[in-house]
């Protein structure tokens, strides 16, 4: 019983063109990148403008070699054979599977439907200020963060001898690219001279490289933070700022001559649009991809689309950069001379039993699933043979060539009857977790019980009600079911769908007077050894009082 | 695009070195794998599961994954228990390494073959913490190669808590470590304090211990071990709900992308106190008593607890110097290798030699990750054959 299996591959010809979509420098740098390995891109902004002028985020602490080397790349994509650049273009529709997507580029001019092996999502997000919460107006003395970024820049001097009071961490949680544009106002303010920055904020987000020595050297030269934690009050026209000072325990009232706004960090709306249109999950706060770490750091559910910088999180530009180079990495071994190594007949479609329902289209969360006139088709490429579809499928049209029902099947007899040990437990086990600790547990020579019998799957979505009812009707004295701890599926969903069978089994059992025991549902991960052998000791137990 | 001809030699086996040692093998590079320890994984393999009711994001289990395919790797040569002892760039670097001894107690090996639960600690040293052990390959005699480059991967120390005596780590025998926590979790897959093997009740968790800290000179945050304490109390909440939890912090750092609302449930679970204790005091039962500046009332307040974990911090590796020398690298200030391009953040002072994880700075898993896909993809570009 071999949890890897010898499967046979055959070469799939795939298209080599990848679309990267955003207009910031993360995107640009990826056009050039991925040009640069000799795969023809094109760059899909919805701005009218790229490069440096698209980029939102300010260059902190680069030096000038670093910005010549920016407008280096954003100069030479323009000149670039291998890239057409596409402005204010948006993405409108995208069919077929990783490896040939149909996509249809959309702007005021028209409409194009190109094709694509890979999809690049490099959008920036914006920062909104956040006035309202502090309940102010903007003005010549009232500034959001970057308007007076831009002020400090043009004209440093203005700022002399006044008092500047800087608020941020209040309104939003904040974040170290946050945090560093305030410490470099601040130890920017302290070298100009009868400048007196003052800073209320929360938690100061110091976890990025060098944040903590840059906030230090402000404080040595005089800069004073107040973390602050509840929104001081502030009258309209921000001259009067009133706090209490948690370390004094007194309240406070300063008149700033400034008063700088933080700003929130906007997620592209754009990013929602794509994620329905290309069929990629979102993450939490309007960013795309979940932090599910089996994705990290740019893939996302469909193989062949990658998330970079801004688009998946709040990250700088150097951090966007890496993303980059990761996804050149993936593009790299995705790509490759436009020919894949796919599994030969992962999952196939019995084209007598299938109805087109399109259950499998919707379940699968890796978007491999398309249809032909009287089937659906399961792409090689992108399929990622966690099964979902095949237990889902109504018609039962759908079998996994490596894991197909009948020898699992042939498992649970043989599980049953075969070798000694009671109670006899069914394990059946997620090769991306369970059948891992299972092995840890026995490496480590952890004492499991007797009769257990471990039957591993590709994902818990694979374990088809069937199975369950199948091992039970067989005397098997109980049947364990282990998935992924929710958030930490490879395939996103099939823990989800592994407990709903186990519940509507349940139900049944039930009904039928089989006590509950026989069967349970557990999560763990590949790194858990101890807990395997425990939950498994702990049934043992529980069918032993029965 | 297959750069069959072309070697290059990955110092370090931890998450960052066995992320590109893949990375350059995905790409047709030979790698030579250096680690000096008897076992891959550096310090994330060592890390337990953080998951409460879902998962909390913690990676540890993708070291898990990453190792499986290292070792399943051909073009991967794993060097264990092995140093670089000499390196001469002439072109290509021609490179010498010597065999280094493991401290780990050999004659306790029989225990763990029988039975893990004789010293779970020490088994788990001497398998390496992981199933997915790679089939040792020693140096026999002089072991000799030539690259034509190099990736920095020495990783980090955690901070010794021994330093900051007042806290009575090493006295106390219920003030442990974070690691030491995430070693008991992993070994037991329970929450146990050292005296007594019971389960604490209440617990509190010091953060910023080696870092942030302007009297030891060391005035970097360790971006890893807010998440880290805050995922640990979820996980130990989740599995013993009635443990009363107390972080003490100056700020608390962001984990993933769902931070506010990760926060806003940690909020409610647990008692965070903005105020970093500085004295431990022994109680009856192995308890520890504490002394903090509470910041409703500014009053000094005492408070005990059965256990009391130091969320330590990431220093640079001692090796650092060694390696400057060796390989011609300089070091900054606080003695992380240095990285020289503000973009680029994986080139070091020295020509074809390239630096990743935790090595340049303070990093968790999932960005030593990415951090080292980008020094794999840096070092195909020096190669010049990565179009």
């Amino acid at each position: 019983m071999s949890a890897v299996k010898d499967y046979e591959t055959q070469e799939v010809k795939i298209n080599t063109r990848v679309l990267v979509i955003g207009g910031g420098m993360t995107a640009v740098s990826a056009a050039d990148r991925i040009a640069g390995q000799g795969y023809p891109v094109v760059l899909c902004a919805q701005e009218k403008a790229i490069g440096l002028s698209a980029e939102n985020r300010p260059m902190l602490g680069l030096t000038d070699t670093g910005k010549k080397s920016l407008e280096k790349i954003a100069t030479s994509v323009q000149s670039n054979g291998n890239i057409t650049i596409k402005t204010g273009t948006g993405i409108t529709r995208a069919q077929g599977v990783s490896g040939d997507f149909t996509i249809r580029l959309e702007s005021a001019d028209g409409m194009t439907d190109e094709i694509f092996g890979s999809v690049v999502i490099a959008t920036d997000f914006a920062f909104v200020p956040l006035k309202e919460f502090y309940g102010v107006d903007f003005s010549e003395t009232v500034l959001s963060q970057s308007v007076f970024e831009e002020k400090l820049a043009a004209q440093k001097d203005s700022f002399s001898g006044k008092t500047v009071l800087f608020v941020t961490g209040l309104a939003q949680e904040g974040s170290p690219l946050v945090m560093e544009r305030v410490f470099r106002s601040v130890l920017s303010l302290t070298e100009t001279p009868g400048c007196t920055p003052y800073v209320l904020t929360g938690d100061l987000k110091v976890a990025s490289e060098n944040l903590e020595q840059i906030y230090k050297l402000g404080r040595d030269k005089g800069a004073v933070y107040f973390k602050v934690g509840d929104k001081p009050e502030i009258s309209q026209d921000g001259k009067k700022v009133v706090f209490t000072d948690p370390v004094l325990r007194q309240r406070m009232e300063l008149a700033p001559d400034i008063l700088v706004v933080e700003e929130a960090v906007a997620p592209d709306p754009y990013n929602l649009r794509l994620s329905e249109v290309l069929r990629i999950d979102m993450g939490a706060e309007g960013f795309l991809q979940t932090d599910n770490v089996h994705m990290l750091p740019v893939r996302t559910n469909r193989e062949g689309i990658y998330v970079a910088g801004g688009a998946r999180d709040v990250k700088n530009l150097p951090e966007s950069l890496m993303d980059i180079d990761n996804i050149s990495n993936e593009i790299h071994s995705f790509l490759d001379a436009g020919v894949f190594p796919a599994i030969r007949d992962r999952a196939v479609v019995d084209e007598k039993k299938c109805v087109i329902c399109l259950t499998c289209y919707r379940c699968c969360p890796h978007g491999a699933i398309c249809w032909e006139a009287n089937r659906a088709v399961i792409s090689v490429v992108a399929c990622q043979g966690c099964g979902i579809c095949a237990s889902e499928c109504p018609q039962d049209a759908i079998s996994l060539v490596q894991y197909r029902d009948e020898e699992i099947k042939d498992q649970i007899q043989k599980g049953i009857s075969e070798g000694e040990g009671k109670p006899r437990i069914l394990a059946f086990c997620c090769e991306n977790s369970a059948n891992e600790a299972f092995e840890m547990a026995k490496d480590f020579h952890m004492e499991l019980p007797k009769g257990l019998r471990v039957i591993p799957v590709p994902c818990a979505g694979k374990v088809d009600h069937d199975f369950i009812m199948t091992a039970l009707a067989d005397d098997a004295d109980g049947v364990l079911v282990f998935a992924c701890h929710p958030g930490n599926c490879r395939s996103e969903r099939g823990n989800t769908f592994a407990k709903w069978r186990v519940e509507e089994a349940h139900r049944m059992l039930g009904a039928a007077g089989v006590p509950k025991e026989r069967l349970a549902f557990a999560t763990i991960s590949s790194n858990m050894g101890r807990e395997f052998v425990r939950i498994v000791k702990e049934m043992e137990d529980q069918i032993r009082a029965l | 695009m297959k750069m069959d001809n072309k070697k290059v030699m990955v110092i370090g086996g931890g998450i960052a070195g066995l992320t590109s040692a893949l990375e350059l093998a995905r790409a047709g590079i030979s790698v030579e794998l250096v680690e000096k320890n008897a076992y891959l994984g550096g310090q994330a393999i060592q890390f337990c599961c953080k998951a409460a009711d879902t998962c909390l994001q913690c990676s540890a289990c993708t070291v898990e994954k990453v190792l499986k395919k290292v070792v399943n790797e051909p073009g991967i040569r794993v060097h264990l228990q092995a140093e670089v002892d000499k390196v001469s760039k002439n072109g290509n670097f021609s490179v010498k390494l010597k065999q280094v001894e493991t401290d780990l107690p050999k004659d306790r090996q029989g225990d763990c073959d029988k039975d893990y639960d004789t010293d779970p600690e020490i088994c788990a040293l001497l398998n390496g913490y992981t199933k997915n052990r790679p089939s040792v390959m020693k140096c026999e005699g002089p072991c000799s190669f030539d690259v034509d480059a190099v990736i920095l991967a020495g990783g980090f120390k955690p901070f010794d808590p021994k330093i900051k005596s007042t806290y009575g780590y090493g006295v106390l025998p219920n003030v442990i470590s974070g690691i030491d926590l995430e070693r008991v979790r992993r070994a037991y897959g329970k929450l146990v304090r050292p005296s007594d093997k019971k389960t604490p009740g209440k617990v509190a968790f010091i953060q910023c211990v080696g870092s942030r800290d302007e009297r030891l000179g060391n005035l970097w945050c360790s971006h890893a071990c807010c998440p880290y304490a805050l995922r640990t109390a979820k996980a130990i909440k989740h599995q013993y709900p009635d443990t009363e939890i107390t972080i003490f912090y100056m700020d608390i750092q962001n984990t993933t992308k769902d931070f506010p609302a990760f926060y806003a449930t940690a909020k409610e679970a647990f008692r965070f106190v903005r105020a970093i204790p500085v004295d431990m005091y022994p109680l009856e039962d192995e308890r520890v008593k504490t002394r903090y500046l509470d910041e409703e009332t500014g009053e000094a307040v005492t408070d005990e607890f059965d256990m009391v974990v130091l969320s330590v911090g990431i220093m640079p590796s001692p090796d650092n110097p060694g390696f400057s020398e060796l390989l011609g690298v300089k070091l900054d200030t606080d003695g992380f290798v240095e990285e020289t391009d503000k973009l680029e953040k994986t080139k070091t002072s020295a020509d074809g030699v390239f630096v990743a994880g935790t090595s340049c700075g303070p990093k968790t898993i999932p960005a030593s990750m990415t951090h080292a896909g980008q020094a794999a993809r840096e070092v195909l570009a020096y190669l010049g054959e990565a179009k």
